[in-house]
C-alpha cells in the first residue's frame, strides 16, 4: 500500500494532475456528529464536507477515497453520544469530527472516543474543561480542537478597550459554557489591563425581552460594552441597549461576526463597534479558502465556526494520510503533529496543498498546515493558539482594523499576566 | 460483527435507563393520574447528586466527596425524593394541566439553577471527572459496558417487580381509586393528598435512580442533559407504550428510543447525499409523525392498561377499550 501511495503521489506530482485513479478503489469512512437540525449547525457540516471533497479531489487520504458519514446531534447529549457510538461501532470510523457544543462533545469524549481509541477533533467546543481533562491525562491524546481557546479572544477584547482608552466596561455574555468562560476570562483581563468592569450580566437564549438584563448592565454607566453573544440574542440585546441609551462603544466577540447581526441591528449603530477574532496568517491559503468558499456557497464565510470546521476536517484527513493505511485512531492522533509541524513544509488548504502535502509525507517529511484559521499548532492538550485580528463592520461584510501575529498575541497575553 | 454487538449493548443500556424513568412516570401518571411535567428535574437531581457525591474533589465547585458508588447512587435517589417532596407539598393540590404547568416550571428552574450556580454545580461546564465504579478492574472497553448493562438490567427488573407488586396491592387499588374519583375515595376514608404525595415521591425517586445511572454511564452531566426535551421524550415513551401498564412503559422506552436513534442511522445511511444535511430536521418530522399517529389511532398506547377487578371468587378482566374506565 505504501508503495502504491508513493506511486500515486509521484504520478500526481509528475503530471501536475490532482486526481489519482488508484485512490478511488477503496473508501474510508470518517464520522461527523454536528447539530445539522439547528440553523447555524448546517453550514458547519457543509464546510466540513467541502474539505472532504477537496481531499477526495486530490486523491483521498491514505490511498482511499474518504466518505464523511454525518449524524445530527440535535444539540442533545444523549442523541449525540448515541450517534457517535453508532459511527464508531457500526461504521467503524477511527476519526470523529465534532461536536459543536461542549456539553455534547464532553460525554462523547469520556464515553465513546477516549475508551474506544478514536481520534476526536472538534471545530467549535471551547470549554476550558477539555484542557483540564487533558491535563489529567484522561483524553489519551485523542482530543483536538481547532477553536482557539477563549484566552486569545478575551485578551484581544482587553487590548481593544485599553487602546481605545475605555475606563469602564460592562459585559453581556451568553449563558452557556462558552459565554461563562468568556465572561470570567475577559473580566480578569480587563482587571489586568486596569479597566473597571461595571457589571457582568448573563443573557439566556430565546427570551422575549432582555430589558431587565440590559438595564442592569446600564446601571454602572460604562464607557463601553463587551458582547460575548450569538447573533440572535445579540441582536435583541443590542437593540434594547441602544434604545435605552446605552453607549455605542462596543467590543464584539467573533460569534457576532455575522451579516445577520449587522443587518438586524443596523450599520449606523455599529460604527464604534470593534470585533475581535482569531485570524488567518498573511498567506495565500487563507485567501484561497475564502475564495473557494465564495465560489462554492456564494457568500463570504461569515458564520461561527466555519473556518474552524474546515480546518478540523482538513487536519484530520491529512493526519490520516500521514498515518498511512489501516491506522488506528491513536496512530492518526499521533500523526497530527506531522501535519502541523512548525518546521515542516508549508502547504495551503486546497487541492493543490493537499497534493503537495501527500508528496512531502510520502517522502518522509513533515508539513506545516496553513489553514483557514491560520498556522494551526496544537499544544499538548490539543488546544490551539492563533493570530488575531480586530475588525469592524462595513456595508458588505467586515474590514480588518488591526492584525496581530501569533508572536504579538502571545506577547500581549504575557503582558496581561504580569 | 463485534461492532454491532458493542453498539447494541450501548443502545440497550441507554434504553433501559430511560425505561426505568418511564416506569417512574407511569406510577405517577398511569396509576395515580399526576401530570408531572417536570420529569427532568427528578432525573437531573439524581444525576447531579450521584456525580457530586461519588466524584473526585475538584476546584471550582463543591462536591467530590468520593463516596462509594452505592451510597452515591442512593444519595442521588434521596436528592430526587427530597426535591419531589418539596415540590409535591407545594403543588399537588393542583389538578391536571395546572400541575403540569407548575412542575414544568420547576424543571426549567432546576435547569437554570444548575446552569447558574457555578460554584455548586460547575455551571454550564457541568460535572466531569467522575470515576465509574469498577473501572479500575474492568477497564474502559466492551467488558465494562457489558457489566454495566447487566447492572442496569438487574436494577430495571427490581424496579419492575416492585411496581408490579405495588399496583396489584391494596395500595395500588387506592391509587387508581384516587385517579378515577377523588371524592369517592375520600368518602371511603382515604386521604388522597397524602397518597398522591407518596406516589409522586416514589415515582420521582425511581426517575432519580434512572438519572443517577445515566450520569454514571456518561461520567458527565451538564445543564444540556436536563433540558425540557427529555421530559418530552419520556412522556412520548409512556404515551406510545401505554399509560397505566408497566410493561407498556418499558416497551415504549425501547420503541421510542429505538426509533429516535434508528431513524438517524437509517437516514445517514440511505438518504441521498444532497439530503444528508437535512436528515436532522427530517428525523424530527418522522418522530413527530409517529407520536401524532399513535395519538390518533391508538391513544391507549401499544399495551393498554389492564384493569383487574378483584372480587372474591371471580377475577374478571376488562380493558379500557370496553368502556371500563
Amino acid at each position: 500500500m505504501k508503495k502504491l501511495l508513493t506511486l500515486a503521489a509521484f504520478a500526481a506530482g509528475m503530471s501536475g494532475l490532482s486526481v489519482s485513479a488508484h485512490a478511488q478503489d477503496c473508501t474510508t469512512k470518517v464520522g461527523a456528529v454536528l447539530p445539522t437540525s439547528v440553523d447555524w449547525g448546517r453550514p458547519i457540516a457543509e464546510v466540513a464536507q467541502f474539505a472532504v471533497d477537496q481531499v477526495n479531489e486530490a486523491g483521498g487520504a491514505a490511498g482511499c477515497k474518504i466518505e464523511m458519514v454525518l449524524r445530527d446531534t440535535q444539540v442533545d447529549p444523549k442523541v449525540g453520544v448515541d450517534a457517535a457510538k453508532a459511527l464508531v461501532d457500526l461504521e467503524g470510523v477511527n476519526v470523529l469530527l465534532g461536536a459543536v457544543s461542549s456539553g455534547v462533545s464532553m460525554p462523547i469524549l469520556t464515553s465513546v472516543t477516549a475508551p474506544g481509541g478514536v481520534m476526536q477533533m472538534s471545530c467549535c467546543s471551547s470549554s476550558t474543561a477539555f484542557t483540564k481533562l487533558s491535563e489529567e491525562g484522561k483524553t489519551n491524546g485523542l482530543w483536538f480542537r481547532t477553536f482557539a481557546t477563549t484566552a486569545v479572544q478575551s485578551a484581544m477584547g482587553a487590548k481593544v478597550a485599553s487602546d481605545k482608552g475605555y475606563k469602564s466596561v460592562a459585559i453581556l455574555y451568553k449563558n452557556d459554557d462558552w459565554g461563562q468562560d468568556m465572561a470570567r476570562l475577559i473580566a480578569a483581563d480587563f482587571a489586568a489591563a486596569g479597566i473597571e468592569v461595571t457589571g457582568s450580566v448573563a443573557i439566556n437564549d430565546a427570551q422575549p425581552s432582555y430589558r431587565a438584563e440590559v438595564t442592569e448592565a446600564l446601571g454602572g454607566s460604562p464607557d463601553a460594552i463587551y458582547l460575548a453573544l450569538y447573533p440572535n440574542e445579540g441582536t435583541s440585546a443590542v437593540r434594547e441597549w441602544i434604545s435605552l441609551g446605552g453607549t455605542q462603544n462596543m467590543i464584539l466577540a467573533n460569534s457576532l461576526k455575522s451579516d445577520e447581526f449587522r443587518d438586524n441591528v443596523g450599520l449606523q449603530y455599529l460604527e464604534n463597534a470593534l470585533g475581535t477574532d482569531t485570524a488567518s496568517p498573511r498567506v495565500a491559503s487563507a485567501d484561497a479558502f475564502k475564495a473557494a468558499y465564495v465560489e462554492k456557497f456564494g457568500s463570504e464565510p461569515n458564520g461561527p465556526g466555519l473556518a474552524n470546521s474546515f480546518d478540523a476536517a482538513m487536519i484530520a484527513l491529512l493526519a490520516m494520510e500521514a498515518a498511512g493505511a489501516n491506522a488506528s485512531g491513536a496512530d492518526i492522533a499521533a500523526a497530527v503533529a506531522k501535519v502541523t509541524d512548525p518546521d515542516g513544509a508549508p502547504i495551503t488548504a486546497d487541492v493543490a496543498g493537499v497534493t503537495a502535502a501527500k508528496e512531502t509525507l510520502a517522502g518522509g517529511g513533515t508539513v506545516k498546515y496553513q489553514g483557514a484559521t491560520g498556522d494551526v499548532r496544537f499544544d499538548a492538550n490539543g488546544d490551539v493558539s492563533a493570530p488575531a485580528v480586530i475588525w469592524k463592520f462595513t456595508d458588505s461584510g467586515t474590514d480588518e482594523v488591526e492584525y496581530l501575529s501569533l508572536g504579538e498575541v502571545d506577547a500581549f497575553i504575557a503582558s496581561l499576566k504580569k | 460483527m463485534i461492532g454491532v454487538v458493542s453498539y447494541l449493548v450501548f443502545f440497550t443500556t441507554v434504553a433501559a435507563i430511560l425505561g426505568i424513568a418511564v416506569m417512574g412516570l407511569n406510577l405517577q401518571w398511569g396509576n395515580t393520574g399526576l401530570f408531572n411535567g417536570g420529569v427532568v428535574a427528578s432525573f437531573g437531581a439524581g444525576a447531579y447528586a450521584t456525580l457530586m457525591l461519588g466524584g473526585p474533589p475538584q476546584d471550582g465547585h463543591v462536591g467530590g466527596f468520593g463516596l462509594v458508588y452505592p451510597l452515591a447512587l442512593a444519595g442521588g435517589m434521596l436528592a430526587a425524593g427530597i426535591l419531589a417532596w418539596i415540590v409535591g407539598k407545594l403543588t399537588l393540590r393542583l389538578r391536571h394541566d395546572y400541575l403540569a404547568i407548575a412542575t414544568f416550571g420547576v424543571a426549567v428552574a432546576f435547569e437554570n439553577v444548575m446552569r447558574n450556580a457555578t460554584t455548586i454545580t460547575g455551571g454550564a461546564q457541568g460535572i466531569r471527572g467522575f470515576e465509574r465504579p469498577l473501572r479500575a478492574m474492568l477497564g474502559d472497553g466492551f467488558t465494562y459496558n457489558v457489566v454495566f448493562l447487566v447492572g442496569v438490567l438487574v436494577t430495571l427488573v427490581l424496579v419492575y417487580v416492585f411496581l408490579e407488586r405495588l399496583t396489584v396491592s391494596p395500595f395500588g387499588r387506592m391509587l387508581r381509586a384516587i385517579r378515577e374519583d377523588e371524592t369517592a375515595a375520600r368518602s371511603l376514608g382515604k386521604a388522597p393528598d397524602r397518597i398522591r404525595l407518596i406516589s409522586f415521591v416514589t415515582g420521582s425517586v425511581i426517575i432519580g435512580l434512572a438519572g443517577g445511572l445515566y450520569g454514571t454511564f456518561y461520567a458527565f452531566v451538564s445543564p444540556q442533559d436536563v433540558l425540557p426535551i427529555l421530559t418530552f421524550q419520556i412522556w412520548a415513551m409512556l404515551i406510545v407504550g401505554g399509560a397505566g401498564n408497566t410493561k407498556g412503559a418499558l416497551a415504549g422506552a425501547f420503541i421510542i428510543w429505538g426509533a429516535w436513534t434508528f431513524s438517524g442511522w437509517a437516514l445517514s445511511r440511505f438518504a441521498p447525499i444532497e439530503a444528508q444535511l437535512y436528515t436532522g430536521s427530517i428525523q424530527f418530522v418522522l418522530i413527530g409523525l409517529v407520536i401524532v399517529g399513535m395519538l390518533l389511532w391508538r391513544p391507549q398506547g401499544l399495551f393498554p392498561e389492564r384493569l383487574v377487578v378483584s372480587q372474591p371468587g371471580q377475577n374478571r378482566e376488562k380493558t379500557q377499550a370496553e368502556g371500563f374506565t
